[in-house]
């Protein structure tokens, strides 16, 4: 119940209790006893060649935590995955990011780490698709492409000389439009197979981004790289921006109902996020289906009652997972 | 030296015009040869409705000769903006090629990625472009120079760790170049070209170089699939300089015109060639069994060595500069040695040859100077004879390039390395042998590798043609020559494979999908291609089967199925008499059996009819000596015997003059003799006996006692001979018999009831029978492969491989990668799995540096060592810890049904060079270090360059897991080995 901050009634409190209670019981209890504070010192039994991984340290002899956490244990690797950190990123990871300055050849974006990411404009696909060399006209059209404070959807390419580098492998990265950007806490997004997903029932895109960034937003479809469209090379980029025309306008709406869905699928992340469960497309589509099988308003969604009702579905599930297996 | 002999077939240089060697031969050949021109579209590709209008009216380079078709079409096609395949001999010249791609993307702005499979072919690329374009860089293991020039000269390997990685390079290449594509059919790094190809950026448009390959059309169909863009192929024999081959028998002294320079193969001077052949005694042939190469390189006493006879003859007719291709690199060596009497250069050549020596060798310390290696070579390089293997140290190597170019080397020996890469030619080229080790037994060289080697024969512009010498030292069929000589090119075929590092690379990226990896590599291409065949074959058949119609087919079948049981059942009845512990007692001699024999017609015999039998008199049986055989532990009944029978035989010779002896019915024409079978082929045992003459071996006496043997069976006529009866007089108890003889009782008089037995034409009836259910077997075959085919292939492995994974916690069963598999994914010089558990096990934490490279050393060797010394007990002890690990790995791999051979694997790592390395790290100097190894300096130097990349990737991975101390560790290694003639630069740099 701890830091969960929602205005309940006492029945409410007593079913939240309950079910939390619930939960921790159908949590594996592996660890339960492996958790850590700084300066804790983790037991080894004397092996030989420990290997001592992020969040430990060498103290006379003694491995000890620097961070607090959860003591995991990978053969002879012992390392403490850390509770509620910032995002720490991995190679490979998908992020969502938000552009914090337009550099040299490069953007810099804030993905919640402890240092901005860079963005290197080679590490983008150009707009018209062309394999090529940037040049110093492309370097000053930057800003054609992502400006300041633009969401945009990367994928994690690893530390260089000069800091975190992102990288866009393909079309369906890069900037993001029409659709709400959540930070929920990092911890909350488990790394998997997929992070892009398109809940095809409600014309909607869901993005988790391993940093704890969640994009939910219009459907786009995500034009097929590998088919390079003869027409559109030919079609010089739009390189100015200035006067949004009404054809633009047009293009640019959202139809309502999707624009409701867009909020729902958001409000489903945050209930998930006010209760600290882990935020997967399952649980969300889950979460949606709930509130309009109950004909909840949008903003009723993130009322305590749903909030507990969430909790009590998600005990159901697990126990009945637990059950099957 | 005799050369009368052959006046007829030298080349009648004299005779002909000469060509002043700058003028341009293409000009002039041009009507001799055309090259040919497909083009590969992608399915449901729509042309652009207008040809691009871009047309450059200035070509991005000019060449100062005339192209050749195949060259011009190509740059054609790179104009337009498509990709091309290239398919041309070595000599022709795609180089040309490459570099007008790289030339018009430097004018456009693009980027542009030369690859190539050798290092020192990067190097020597890297050189060559640098002087002509100047914004180049080069990527190796080794070396790094300017990465952010336009033009990345490259290794592929290196290429596709980038595409891995994700690399701003590769969005902004326009044109990739890969060199030697044909490498793709490499067992063991082919599959390297196939990933890099599929994974490369879907815009950027490709230039492949390769050696002629007849299916090259198919490899631009899989490009034109995969990228969804059209790919040209220019295909072309053509040879700037035509060539001659020789054959040169061994013992022999003359050369054989065998393909004139026209491409007619002459076989009557190839038969006059092996007439000439001296054969070699018996005794000889005994003793160098195996080692073939004995005569060649000892030679007779007192007699100069058939290599000493060819290099002199060469220089004598002014065919030099020549290079000798040999297979092996003591061999090479060898045969440089017995050169040691020749002096091919002057004066001031040698000068020359000492000055650019000094001044190569100046990189080195005085101590590596003093590497006998070094100091030999100087006073053989002097006289205009060269080495060249990948056992020398790669400086000497590429001075001896240098010296190759320069022409101050007029006979070089050099193995099979030295035929791929930059344009070395020499006039003539000499095979020392035509028969190659390739791991498990010689063969015949392929007509591919012939093609090859011989390519560097004919310097373009100075040669009128090219000579190619084959040493022939046995007996070949006309038909194998030929294959070899004017044989196809060994075609592309995919050399395919899924790596752990593969797999997990791919499941780390979000788009990434090994599946899809496998679904556009080559090797499911060539996989799907192949089903319209099969489907075809299938209808086929079937058309063939349904022909065949049978009366009465279902009691027929019936009485063929009891046919068959009746059949299966007598052998098994068969194989208790027979067994040695039941029949040896009555092998007495002169005892008749009857024989398994094939009649003299050889027409299928079909199941039905009984066996076809002959008669003979046993004298003598003898115990079968196997491989292994110790007589303690194999008991009397279980070892197996032979049977001396006499009987009668045709005896026939083939070509080769191998005898082969078959038996044949007693009434037949053949020789009577005693010819030792196996008890197998004994069929039954009679209870007669016939007397034998003391003395067989006077041919009368033979034919007298098989006179006896023909009376006696007439004798018995109809009825036959009485044979033992297994349970009276061999007292047989066992119940598997008595089972089988009472079911054989069962089945024969079941027999009797079956009416269709008595029908006549049964036996035409039933062979047509029979044929039908083999064609029924056939389909069922062609089906099974027909669907592993339409499958994905490598599924089942790709599951497995999974497996693996998830049992070693690599990967979560929702295929996302975990820390494990992190560290896995940056290691690709090394086995993945292996080194990985290695490092999460400890192991490397508490031993010394020096240990910790000796220990990765054998990841890295894989050069067969024979009774190599076993390394002190320290490093011994860290080896096993390795073996444990690898026969851990190897076991689990097992068990997730990965075929996977766990002795093997193991043994794949070898601690042959741990003392080395470990004196290396040390701090040894080289020469030190080679004084405690055999191994040749140049697989050394190799072998720790490649332990220096496993060390940066183990720095990668030792980061990505945090683990600060292990890291350091890995960064003094590296310090600790990246010193002197080890990581001399090379000297094209």
């Amino acid at each position: 119940m701890r830091g969960i901050q929602l205005p309940l009634s006492q029945t409410q409190k007593v079913r939240l209790q309950k079910t939390l209670e619930q939960l921790e019981s159908l949590s594996s209890k592996v660890n339960s006893d492996a958790s850590v504070i700084i300066a804790d010192s983790i037991p080894v039994n004397h092996e030989d060649g420990v290997l001592k991984g992020h969040g430990t340290a060498d103290l006379n002899g003694e491995v000890v935590a620097t961070v607090c956490g959860v003591v995991e244990r990978v053969n002879k690797l012992v390392y403490v995955r850390a509770l509620r950190s910032r995002y720490k990123p991995e190679v490979g990871d998908i992020v969502i990011g938000r552009v914090a300055e337009v550099a040299q050849k490069r953007w810099r974006l804030d993905i919640n780490f402890n240092q901005d990411a860079v963005l290197m404009l080679s590490s983008m696909n150009m707009p018209d698709g062309v394999q090529r060399r940037r040049t110093a006209l492309d370097e000053l059209n930057m800003r054609c492409i992502f400006e300041e404070n633009d969401v945009v959807c990367a994928e994690v390419r690893g530390f260089q000389h000069d800091g975190l580098h992102l990288q866009a492998r393909s079309r369906k990265y890069g900037k993001l439009n029409r659709g709400q950007l959540l930070t929920v806490p990092p911890y909350l997004v488990k790394r998997q197979k997929q992070h892009f997903h398109h809940l095809e029932e409600f014309g909607v895109d869901l993005i988790l981004g391993c940093n704890g960034f969640i994009w939910v937003g219009e459907h786009i479809e995500a034009k097929d790289d590998m088919v390079e469209d003869q027409v559109s090379q030919s079609d010089p980029p739009v390189l100015l921006h200035n006067s949004a025309s009404l054809e633009e306008q047009e293009k640019n709406y959202t139809i309502l109902e999707i624009r409701k869905y867009i909020c729902r699928a958001a409000n489903a992340v945050r209930v998930l996020s006010i209760l600290g469960f882990n935020v997967t497309l399952e649980i969300i589509k889950g979460i949606i289906d709930l509130s309009l099988s109950m004909n909840l308003d949008i903003h009723e969604m993130l009322g305590s009652e749903f909030c507990v009702l969430v909790a009590e579905k998600e005990a159901e599930r697990r126990s009945s997972n637990k059950k099957k297996r | 030296m005799q050369i009368e002999g052959i006046v007829t077939q030298q080349p009648t240089m004299g005779s002909l015009k000469r060509k002043s060697p700058e003028e341009p031969s293409a000009s002039s050949s041009l009507p001799l040869h055309d090259c040919v021109h497909h083009v590969s579209y992608p399915p449901d590709y729509t042309h652009p409705s207008s040809p691009p209008t871009q047309t450059h009216a200035e070509p991005a380079k000019k060449f100062p000769f005339t192209l050749d078709p195949f060259q011009s079409q190509a740059i054609t096609c790179l104009e337009n903006g498509e990709s091309v395949m290239v398919s041309a001999h070595t000599s022709a010249g795609k180089t040309v090629v490459a570099s007008y791609a790289i030339a018009m993307s430097l004018r456009d702005g693009q980027r542009v990625i030369y690859t190539s499979p050798i290092k020192a072919l990067s190097n020597q690329k890297y050189r060559e472009f640098k002087e002509e374009f100047s914004d180049v860089g080069l990527m190796t293991g080794d070396v790094t120079i300017d990465p952010n020039a336009s033009c990345l000269v490259m290794t592929t390997e290196i290429w596709r760790s980038m595409q891995y990685k994700g690399s701003e390079i590769t969005r902004e290449v326009a044109w990739i170049v890969f060199d030697e594509v044909h490498y793709m059919r490499d067992r063991e790094r082919g599959v390297v070209w196939e990933e890099s190809i599929v994974l490369s950026p879907k815009n950027s448009r490709f230039v492949f170089l390769s050696a002629t390959v007849p299916n090259a059309k198919e490899f631009a169909d899989w490009v034109a699939k995969v990228h969804k863009q059209p790919c040209h192929v220019v295909y072309t024999d053509y040879r700037p300089t035509p060539l001659q081959h020789y054959i040169f028998p061994s013992g022999g002294d003359g050369l054989y015109l065998v393909v004139d320079d026209k491409g007619k193969f002459r076989e009557d001077s190839f038969q006059k060639s092996l007439n000439a052949l001296v054969p070699t005694t018996e005794g000889d042939k005994r003793k160098e069994n195996g080692k073939r190469q004995k005569g060649l390189v000892l030679g007779r006493v007192g007699e100069e060595s058939d290599i000493f006879k060819m290099v002199k003859m060469i220089i004598q007719r002014q065919y030099d500069p020549v290079i000798l291709f040999s297979f092996s690199k003591r061999e090479c060596e060898l045969l440089a040695m017995q050169m040691a009497k020749m002096d091919l250069n002057g004066d001031h050549e040698k000068d020359n040859i000492e000055q650019i020596f000094n001044s190569a060798m100046d990189m080195l310390s005085d101590d590596d100077k003093k590497l006998p290696q070094v100091s030999n070579m100087l006073p053989l390089l002097k006289r205009g004879i060269g080495v060249h293997h990948s056992g020398l140290l790669p400086i000497l190597k590429e001075v001896i390039e240098i010296l190759f170019q320069e022409g101050l080397i007029k006979c070089l020996f050099a193995t099979e390395t030295f035929s791929i890469g930059l344009n070395m030619p020499a006039k003539t080229v000499v095979f020392t042998n035509v028969r190659k080790f390739d791991g498990d037994k010689f063969r015949w060289i392929s007509s591919g590798e012939y093609i090859q080697m011989s390519g560097r024969a004919g310097r373009r512009g100075i040669d009128e043609r090219g000579i190619c010498i084959l040493m022939v030292d046995e007996k070949m069929e006309p038909s194998t020559a030929k294959n070899m000589v004017k044989g196809a090119a060994d075609s592309l075929n995919s050399a395919f494979h899924l790596s752990y590092n593969t797999i997990l690379n791919q499941m780390r990226c979000e788009d990434g999908d090994p599946e899809k990896l496998i679904r556009n590599s080559f090797f499911q291409f060539q996989a799907d291609r192949a089903i319209p065949d099969l489907e075809k074959q299938i209808q086929l058949l079937e058309k063939e089967r349904e022909s065949i119609v049978i009366e009465e087919e279902n009691s027929l079948k019936d009485y063929f199925n009891l046919l068959e049981q009746h059949r299966s059942l007598n052998k098994e009845v068969r194989d208790i008499v027979l067994s040695p512990r039941h029949c040896l007692p009555f092998l007495q001699p002169g005892r008749l059996v009857s024989l398994d024999c094939t009649s003299s017609d050889e027409d299928l015999t079909p199941v039905f009819i009984e066996d076809q039998l002959t008669w003979g008199l046993v004298i003598n049986f003898e115990r079968v000596k196997s491989v292994s055989d110790d007589d303690a532990s194999v008991k009397p009944e279980d070892a197996s015997y032979n049977v001396d029978v006499l009987t009668r035989c045709v005896v026939k010779k083939d070509k080769i003059g191998k005898k082969s002896i078959k038996i044949v019915p007693l009434k037949e024409a053949g020789e009577p003799l005693v010819v030792s079978v196996p008890i197998s082929q004994v069929n039954t045992i009679s209870s007669l006996r016939l007397f034998i003459p003391k003395d067989l071996l006077p041919l009368e006496a033979r034919e007298n006692t098989l006179k006896k043997v023909l009376e006696t069976l007439s004798r018995f006529g109809e009825k036959g001979l009485p044979l033992l009866d297994p349970e009276e007089d061999m007292k047989i108890q066992s119940s598997s018999y008595k089972k089988a003889s009472r079911r054989i009782e069962a089945l024969e008089s079941l027999f009797e009831k079956h009416e269709i037995a008595k029908s006549p034409l049964i036996k035409q009836k039933l062979k047509v029978l029979q044929r039908k259910q083999e064609l029924t077997a056939k389909i069922k075959s062609i089906k099974k492969t027909l669907r592993s085919s339409t499958t994905l292939a490598f599924k089942d492995e790709l599951k497995a491989r999974k497996r693996v994974l998830r049992r070693l916690g690599y990967a979560t069963s929702d295929n996302v990668v975990e820390l494990k598999g992190k560290v896995a994914c940056e290691i690709s010089s090394a086995d993945e799995l292996t080194l990985t558990e290695l490092m999460f096990n400890g192991v490397f934490k508490d031993i010394k540096v020096e240990e910790m490279v000796s220990l990765l050393s054998c990841l890295v060797w894989q050069e067969k060592i024979h009774d190599g010394a076993k390394p002190r007990e320290e490093l011994d002890l860290l080896f096993m810890q390795l073996q444990d690990t690898a026969r851990r790995v190897a076991q689990l791999q097992l068990e997730c049904k990965v075929e996977i051979d766990v002795e093997s694997f193991v043994k794949s790592f070898r601690p042959d060079i741990m003392e080395a390395v470990y004196a290396w790290a040390k701090g040894s100097k080289f020469y030190e270090i080679m004084e405690i190894t055999q191994v040749f300096e140049g697989s050394l130097i190799r072998a720790i360059r490649r332990l220096e990349e496993v060390l940066q990737q183990l720095i990668a991975a030792a980061k990505s897991i945090g683990e600060t101390q292990l890291e350091a560790k890995f960064e003094e290694a590296v310090s600790m080995i990246k010193r002197d003639i080890v990581f001399a630069a090379s000297l094209y740099l």
